[in-house]
């Protein structure tokens, strides 16, 4: 198949995954709810009232994102699995890239919107400016490195019950550099005189680095 | 600790890791191979029979 | 071939080498290298702590080239000696941190110091882990299992650069406590000695890795056997 027919069946599978993510709701709710209980709790336990809040929020934010977003991904495929569509797509003449980008596409997308619905309620809770350009673009870069390398991980079913909480486990050592950039980029983005361009530098390699093994080893995952 | 004890300390967690590692190895081949001897032997008089 | 000669070799040269080298190591760390102006005695420590260091990344270097193999050919061979070497890495990198441990004490007044390479090394440590726990707990002879679990080593493999970089930028960019740069270039007496005790190392690692790839061959096998033994039962039944 050519490179079009293959992007506009891309689209299309994107557009259905997103349609999927529409009508079964509850594992897009529960990773928006994990968030914000994690946030909340995170404020309890730290007490993020005073003045130490600029230090302690990039930290916080991006430990939400990674764990929610790693739990919202884990099950990526489930569904599509259980239904025999995976199975239909992998026989038919689509490539797995096009399979892994749309499903990749689409989980980036959800939880763009969770995180920045996170950021605006922070905003609002802890008087920071958290909803500014600069942050969101970090949250953006960020988002795409972690979720192409979780959906990656979510593709295979081990074939045990408690693969959910395997995924945690393997992606997370793997993810210390884009945790690293994306604390540092986002406590720089919140200083006066930001300095960010090192980190967000770091961090775009992460993620062209994680988006480009992600998308080549796929074909052979599954 | 004095400095020798930590260079001591040290030295012994390397042999020591290194020969109980070889210890659990060697048993464990040793297991495997009793196994799968056992199971080629019952396969072939199975055969047999 | 040349890699089944080499494997060949396992029982007859791999040990008694091993064993010269490393009782050669021990004496010449102990006895013949000279004491360090600085640091003293504990500095011996150097000779056992480096050449882990190089042996768990070599065990995990043959790791990550066998899952490529794997992936490549679909041989389950190479998806034992993958794991095989993986173990091995674990203890060496275990070893290594131990090791460093028992020196930073005296040197740097604590056990443990955030400094990009330690913190690497840490990390490999999860990551390679991760793995073994992934594959141990699923049945060995999935294919889908082996495939997942090379991929994931051959990523955690290549993250290495990352990591170290990513560290070492965060450790850099914050203030941070003077770690003293200690010994930058060896005196010749001490390189020598260095050289012996890597070789030494690097041959035990490569012969527990040998081992560790003859176990879990014998794992397949056996479940292999246990496979033809259930078929035979239900055909005479």
């Amino acid at each position: 198949m050519t490179f079009t027919t293959q992007l506009e069946i891309g689209l299309k599978l994107f557009n259905a995954n997103l349609k999927q993510a529409w009508r079964d709701k509850t594992n897009w709710m529960t990773a928006g709810m994990f968030a914000i209980t994690a946030l909340l709790l995170y404020s309890f336990a730290f007490n993020l009232t005073g003045g130490l809040v600029r230090n302690l929020l990039p930290g916080v934010i991006w430990t939400v994102f990674l764990f929610s977003g790693i739990f919202a991904t884990a099950q990526s495929f489930q569904q599509d699995r259980q239904n025999g569509i995976l199975d239909a797509l992998k026989i038919s003449p689509i490539h797995p890239m096009t399979i892994y980008i749309a499903k990749t596409l689409t989980n980036i997308l959800m939880l763009l919107l969770i995180e920045f619905a996170l950021l605006l309620g922070a905003t609002i809770l802890f008087s920071e400016p958290l909803f500014i350009p600069q942050l969101l673009l970090i949250v953006t870069i960020g988002t795409i490195g972690y979720t192409a390398l979780s959906t990656l991980l979510s593709a295979i079913n081990l074939d045990r019950n408690n693969g959910g909480l395997l995924l945690p486990v393997l992606a997370l050592p793997l993810l210390v550099p884009l945790l690293i950039a994306s604390v540092e980029a986002t406590s720089a983005s919140l200083q006066e005189e930001a300095n960010t361009a090192p980190w967000i530098l770091l961090l775009s390699l992460f993620t062209i680095w994680s988006a480009a093994i992600a998308t080549l080893m796929f074909p052979l995952a599954d | 600790m004095s400095e020798v004890g930590f260079l001591f300390a040290g030295f012994a967690v390397f042999w020591a890791g290194m020969f109980t590692y070889l210890v659990i190895l060697q048993v464990r081949i040793r297991n495997l191979q009793n196994q799968v001897d056992m199971l080629e032997n019952t396969i072939e008089n199975h055969d047999e029979i | 071939m040349i890699l089944n000669n080499i494997y060949e070799l396992r029982w007859k040269v791999l040990p008694p080498a091993a064993g010269v080298a490393m009782i050669g190591m021990a004496a010449l760390a102990l006895i013949t290298a000279p004491t360090e102006v600085v640091e003293g005695d504990v500095q011996r420590l150097l000779y056992v702590h480096l050449p882990s260091a190089l042996a768990s990344y070599f065990a995990f270097s043959v790791t990550a080239v066998c899952s490529v193999l794997f992936l490549l050919k679909r041989d389950f061979k190479w998806d034992s000696a993958a794991q095989g070497a993986a173990i091995v890495g674990l203890i060496f990198t275990l070893l290594t941190l131990m090791t460093g441990s028992l020196w930073g004490k005296p040197i740097w007044g604590v056990y443990w110091q955030w400094d990009p390479r330690i913190t690497t090394t840490l990390i490999l440590f999860l990551i390679f882990s991760a793995y073994l726990i992934a594959r141990k707990s699923t049945s060995l002879d999935s294919d889908k299992s082996a495939r997942f679990c090379s991929i994931y080593a051959i990523i955690g493999f290549l993250d290495i650069p990352l990591i170290h970089m990513s560290v070492r930028w965060w450790r850099t960019l914050h203030p941070q406590p003077i770690i003293a740069k200690l010994n930058p270039a060896l005196p010749d007496e001490m390189l020598l000695v260095t050289l012996v005790s890597v070789l030494a190392v690097i041959l035990v690692a490569a012969w527990f890795i040998t081992l560790g790839i003859e176990t879990e061959l014998l794992s397949q096998r056996l479940l292999k056997l246990k496979a033809i033994g259930k078929a035979n039962i239900s055909e005479k039944s």
